[in-house]
């Protein structure tokens, strides 16, 4: 049966119009004929129509002339068949098409032939067939070439012959392929191009100038590939917002690496068997919101960041770090997350600048003592770890700012007390494994202490109910309320750790637990 | 239950839950939202509003992120903006930023 469709006649009302069976035609000149096994384009279908979806079929050849009554055609989409060849005048007659999809086909080479009278061609798929080679000429009549996907093809080089005259062309991805080198002035004439897509790919070298010519760069993604040097290239990009070398072999990160980059927002460089980062690499990045730096084990200064003041994440983790410039708070007032956990940072300069704070890390460093002006002015921060850092005292007021901290984690240190004041909406404090803690705990000024970790089970006897494990007169001693808010406190549901038992009594005998 | 005996089209793994799990190589798993549930279908090209972002793993539709936006390169990089928008260097805009025009009659501006 026949689909009714759009036609006018002279009085203006619609005619029936002529659809295919196996398509479904709308009133606009959309014909959608995808996935019904068909094995050639559908006859019959209107002159009027602008959009032809033939997508998931079984398609294997286009041959000439196919196309040439569909005047008014801007959209073609033949993705998800088997196109194994594309007549040279197969595509004549489409003036008009815009948008042009063979992603996921058998083209085993760019159809120049066939492509070369597509002058309002703006969009060009070819993603995810098996091209080894793109000729020189590939491209050439396709002047209002905007957008070109060649990923997922077998392409060992840039084909820099064919692209040679796309001055127009802004968005390019040739991700998924074998390219393993890219020489100088690959993309030279590509002056217009703003997305650089090449991760996943075998690039293992690249000249110095190679992307000399992309003066409007803003995204290179080179990500998941094997280079071992820090792409210097990137000098010849002065627009790069959005920079992608994760998952590469580079170990160092030279001094001055962005200088020539001001515009940087993000840098993905994660994955990189990093062991030294130039101290100036980081400078003057002021649209720069998140740097993360992991591993650079060799590295020893703490990166300069002056004005690269919009900051708002820093992870800086497993280096020979061992200071922290005393003015960063000043550089960096719109940090929310600071990381700085596995470093050997001895001495803490007071963070009271970082108004924003909400995540500070300092676990895993040789942080002896915490000063009185430490954290203060800090009212954001929800979240601090200062686990695992030898620490022998807090100085009792230092967390007198703290009106926001959730979470405090201490442990593994080497503490006798802890300061609480300050810390009234605490839910969360691990004092785990300070060995020297043998006081008991009061949580008289922790209101909102929902989970404690405390050094020995006995000191969870103020929390919890104990009298099934001793004489009734000892768990009356050690849960005597002595006014209200205590009542109030036992009562919660208080998660405190490690509970006490059979064999950790609420006595503490001599605090040698080997005589047990 | 897993690996249900009939897939849709062009999937590979589906469960009755969640339909598609795993498509075919080179097609892109699209997740249409279901009332509560997302049901995963295989497409050779994302829906409007998506773009495919290929990996070695799995090929996968991703909302464009970016304003008047219809079709997309990437999260930040338009290839069709909604009638009436113009585009500029990946970005749809009401009227042409300051210093650019449109070219005759088309809604780039340059």
């Amino acid at each position: 049966c026949y689909f009714l469709g759009f036609g006018a006649t002279a009085q203006g009302q619609s005619t029936p119009s002529i659809c295919s069976p196996s398509c479904h035609c709308d009133e606009d000149g959309l014909v959608d004929c995808s996935g019904k096994g068909l094995i050639a384009i559908p006859v019959g279908l209107s002159a009027f129509t602008y959009h032809l979806e033939v997508s998931m079929n079984n398609i294997t050849e286009l041959p000439a002339d196919v196309f040439k009554n569909f005047p008014y055609l801007e959209e073609l989409r033949l993705a998800g068949n088997d196109l194994a060849f594309i007549d040279p005048s197969a595509l004549s007659g489409l003036n008009q098409l815009k948008i042009l999809m063979l992603s996921n086909n058998q083209l085993k080479t760019v159809p120049s032939a066939a492509l070369k009278d597509l002058h309002a061609l703006q969009s060009l798929r070819m993603d995810a067939n098996h091209i080894t080679s793109v000729p020189e000429d590939s491209f050439k009549g396709l002047q209002q070439l905007r957008h070109l996907w060649l990923d997922d093809n077998n392409l060992t080089e840039v084909p820099i012959g064919s692209l040679r005259h796309q001055a127009n062309l802004q968005a390019l991805t040739l991700a998924l392929n074998r390219i393993s080198y890219i020489p100088d002035n690959a993309f030279a004439n590509l002056t217009s191009l703003v997305v650089l897509h090449l991760h996943n790919n075998r690039i293992k070298e690249i000249g110095e100038h190679c992307f000399n010519g992309l003066v409007n760069l803003e995204t290179l993604d080179l990500n998941f590939n094997n280079l071992m040097v820090f792409p210097r290239a990137i000098e010849a990009l002065p627009k790069l917002k959005e920079l992608g070398f994760h998952s590469n072999d580079i170990a160092s990160i030279p001094e001055g690496a962005f200088h020539k980059n001001p515009l940087l927002r993000t840098i993905h460089l994660y994955d990189n068997p990093l062991s030294f980062v130039g101290a100036t690499a980081f400078q003057n990045l002021t649209d720069l919101h998140s740097l993360m730096l992991r591993g650079a084990s060799q590295m020893q200064d703490f990166p300069i960041l002056t004005s690269t003041n919009n900051l708002e994440s820093l992870t800086l983790t497993g280096t020979k770090i061992s200071s922290i410039p005393a003015h960063l708070c000043e550089d960096l007032k719109l940090l929310r997350t600071l990381d700085l956990s596995y470093n050997q940072i001895e001495a803490l300069p007071s963070f009271h600048g970082c108004v924003a704070l909400q995540e500070l890390n300092l676990q895993q460093n040789h942080v002896q003592q915490i000063n009185r002006d430490t954290f203060h002015g800090l009212g954001s921060l929800r979240l601090l770890d200062l686990s695992r850092n030898g620490m022998v005292s807090i100085h009792r007021d230092a967390f007198l700012s703290l009106t926001a901290l959730t979470n405090l984690d201490l442990s593994m240190n080497s503490l006798t007390g802890v300061p609480t004041t300050g810390l009234n909406s605490l839910s969360q404090l691990k004092l785990s494994g300070n060995l020297q803690m043998k006081n008991m705990l009061s949580a008289k000024s922790l209101p909102k202490l929902r989970s404690l970790s405390a050094p020995y089970a006995y000191q969870c006897c103020a929390f919890a109910d104990c009298s099934p494990m001793m004489g009734h007169s000892e768990a009356d001693d050690l849960k005597q309320p002595t006014d209200g808010e205590d009542v109030e406190r036992i009562s919660m549901i208080m998660r405190c750790t490690p509970s006490p038992g059979a064999f950790k009594p609420c006595e503490h005998l001599l605090g040698n637990w080997m005589i047990r | 239950a897993e690996g249900l005996a009939v897939c849709p089209k062009g999937c590979e793994r589906c469960s009755e839950y969640n339909g598609c799990v795993k498509c075919k190589p080179k097609l892109f798993i699209f997740l249409e939202r279901n009332d509560i549930r997302q049901m995963g279908v295989c497409l050779a090209s994302c829906p409007v509003g998506y773009f495919g972002m290929r990996n070695p793993e799995t090929n996968r539709c991703t909302q464009c992120k970016i304003e008047n936006c219809e079709a997309c390169f990437n999260r930040n990089f338009c290839t069709k903006c909604k009638d009436g928008f113009y585009s500029h260097r990946g970005r749809c805009h009401g009227t042409c930023p300051p210093g650019l025009t449109n070219t005759n009659g088309t809604m780039e501006c340059i």
